[in-house]
């Protein structure tokens, strides 16, 4: 069986994530960000998840205690990470990029246009609907990032990291409303079971 | 704070959850606070496989109730199939004088829950019982822990011990639970569809439905609305659909000033063909998984350009976002089906949503001439002067008003 904990970072929607991820057939629950890299490991976690939640990452140096601990597990753990919302706007704070206000925040339903299919985003090209609920977003992915999707109002809507298995979405796929989020689950699974046989 | 579910069984949750029941209130006995809804139900029926004659349901009237409701849920509930013998505690003076004169949402919230706790309280310690079954689910403390709005059944999960406090302790069978899994639990235990499929009504009912403060005739209209809303809307299996009642006092501030100009643009129409109202009484929203307390819109459409642009769904929900994105106080846009000159200062706005989990909601897609249908009833009864319909999902706005 696959192991994939959700880190919590307070989002009204963490608890769907391992709701959606168990409807894969994935074991997953909640764990709290101040969790250590050895529990993860005696678990034997098999990738890691982080939800979205209502602080801003816009500066290293201002992140709240928790997000901080976020942060230095996406520079500490090596196996494949999904990034929501707060949390993918965390991994291009944390790898060198920059996120700020929104000068549209986006809330509710909005196209998602697919540039790069790669890994993640297999088989949504060439745009689908999902829900968004953000103030702040990515301004440049850090480097080593490519994007892979925009809407109209946030040019970084999906990301990943060139070699690594890094993945970050704005959008939530985890909420009914994203009627595709299932495949961008299911994409990321495959990753997962890729690392396991190598 | 767990979610533990490993895809959900309802026989093994019904087995494991019975135990933990028993486990809990030993040889004690219980009272399950009832309310009609899905989510208080089907707790009942859990505990009572547990308790038995252990668990006394009792139902409290709070006041804010739909047309005839108190009498026939205490029957609907009684029926052999379900065999709850439920008390009914007539409390709608104590709910009302709690709560008259506040305005704001969460006061009037929380000022509900304490006399909610207090009256279950006095229940609990005239039948002796120690313990308090309640229908929590996911989606109550999730919002409540999160700051998005004090649901009335959260207590522990936001620090208040209900031992000291109240006198009785919680049992929640159900509180890691969402909707879809209640009912999919309701149904395995043979709960009659009209109940396990009904649509949700919140705790404190009419009250957080009644914008701003409540008042007698809020309420009277608010009632008759709502008997409408459901009379007419009911055909169409529409996950929630209800109505709201506001006052028509408007905000005037410069920082409205470029509101009709988005609003026409994004409509496509010339701005003297429409007109933006934007009302004193704050409702409640979500915006970035921050609660967002903030105004409602309201948009008029000259009626010559609707005949000729009919119902517009597409480009109504391009100017409900473009609202939202660039007012950052706006938290819905409502747009106005018909109004009637001279009638009392008060609006009616009807909401009808689709939606799984209730975690988010989209707008559901009423056919105009319903809408007209509808708010020529409520125009009728002469208590209102305009009737609208709610154009915001959940985010940016929550399924209920306050």
């Amino acid at each position: 069986m696959t192991t994939i904990p959700v880190v919590y970072v307070r989002g009204q929607y963490n608890h769907l994530i391992a709701r959606r991820l168990q409807e894969l057939g994935v074991d997953s629950r909640l764990m709290p960000p101040s969790t250590p890299v050895e529990k993860f490991e005696a678990m034997k976690a098999d990738a890691l998840v982080m939800g979205g939640g209502p602080q801003s990452v816009r500066s290293l140096d201002a992140l709240s205690e928790e997000l901080r601990d976020v942060s230095n597990l996406m520079t500490k753990i090596k196996l494949p990470m999904l990034g929501i919302c707060v949390t993918h706007q965390l991994m291009a704070t944390t790898f060198g990029g920059s996120t700020n206000l929104a000068k549209k925040p986006e809330f509710g339903p909005v196209e998602v246009s697919v540039s790069d299919e790669d890994t993640i985003l297999t088989g949504l090209k060439p745009s689908f609907t999902a829900w968004e609920s953000h103030n702040d977003e990515i301004v440049s992915a850090p480097p080593g990032f490519k994007v892979l999707a925009s809407s109209a109002n946030c040019t970084v809507q999906a990301m990943r990291h060139e070699n690594r298995n890094l993945f970050g979405v704005q959008f939530h796929p985890e909420v009914y409303h994203t009627p595709k989020g299932a495949s961008v689950f299911k994409n990321f699974l495959k990753v997962v079971d890729d690392y396991k046989r190598a | 704070m767990s979610v533990t579910l490993e895809g959900f069984r309802p026989s093994s949750y019904l087995t494991s959850e019975t135990a933990r029941i028993l486990e809990t209130v030993g040889n004690g006995k219980a009272i399950a606070a009832v309310s009609g809804g899905v989510d208080s139900t089907v707790a009942a029926l859990v505990a009572k496989r547990a308790l038995g004659d252990r668990l006394f349901p009792v139902f409290i009237d709070t006041g804010f109730l739909r047309v005839g409701e108190a009498e026939s849920i205490k029957t609907r509930l009684g029926d052999s199939s379900l065999g709850l013998k439920v008390k009914l505690v007539k409390a709608g003076g104590r709910f009302l004088e709690a709560t008259k004169g506040e305005t704001s949402a969460e006061e009037k919230r929380k000022k509900f829950r304490e006399t909610f706790y207090r009256v279950l309280g006095e229940e609990a310690q005239k039948d002796g019982c120690d313990f308090i079954v309640q229908g929590t689910i996911a989606p109550d403390w999730i919002e409540t822990q999160g700051g998005i709005k004090t649901q009335h059944n959260i207590l522990e999960q936001v620090g208040i011990d209900a031992l000291s406090t109240y006198g009785f302790r919680v049992v929640e069978p159900i509180s890691e639970l969402y909707k879809d899994q209640v009912r999919l639990l309701g149904r395995h235990l043979d709960v009659p569809r009209d109940l396990s499929e009904r649509q949700p009504f919140p705790g404190p009912g009419l009250l957080v439905r009644c914008i701003g403060a409540i008042s007698k005739k809020k309420l009277d209209l608010l009632k008759s609305s709502t008997e409408i809303v459901e009379q007419k809307l009911g055909p169409f299996n529409y996950d929630q659909y209800f109505s709201g009642v506001i006052e028509n006092d408007f905000v005037k501030d410069a920082v409205y000033d470029s509101l009709e100009e988005t609003t026409a643009g994004a409509l496509g129409l010339p701005p003297s063909e429409t007109r933006v109202d934007v009302f004193e009484d704050r409702v409640t929203g979500v915006k970035g998984d921050t609660r967002s307390y903030g105004r409602l819109v309201g948009i008029k459409i000259q009626d010559e350009s609707r005949e000729t642009y009919g119902w517009l769904p597409e480009k109504l929900r391009l100017a409900q976002s473009g609202i939202v994105e660039k007012f950052v106080d706006v938290t819905r846009v409502a747009v106005l089906v018909k109004e009637k000159r001279g009638g009392p200062p008060l609006s009616v706005i009807v909401r009808a949503i689709s939606t799984r989990d209730f975690m988010t909601a989209a707008v559901a897609q009423v056919p105009w001439k319903i809408l007209k249908d509808i708010a020529e009833s409520i125009l009728k009864t002469g208590d209102s002067s305009r009737v609208y319909y709610d154009i915001t999902p959940k985010p940016p706005a929550t399924i209920e008003f306050e």
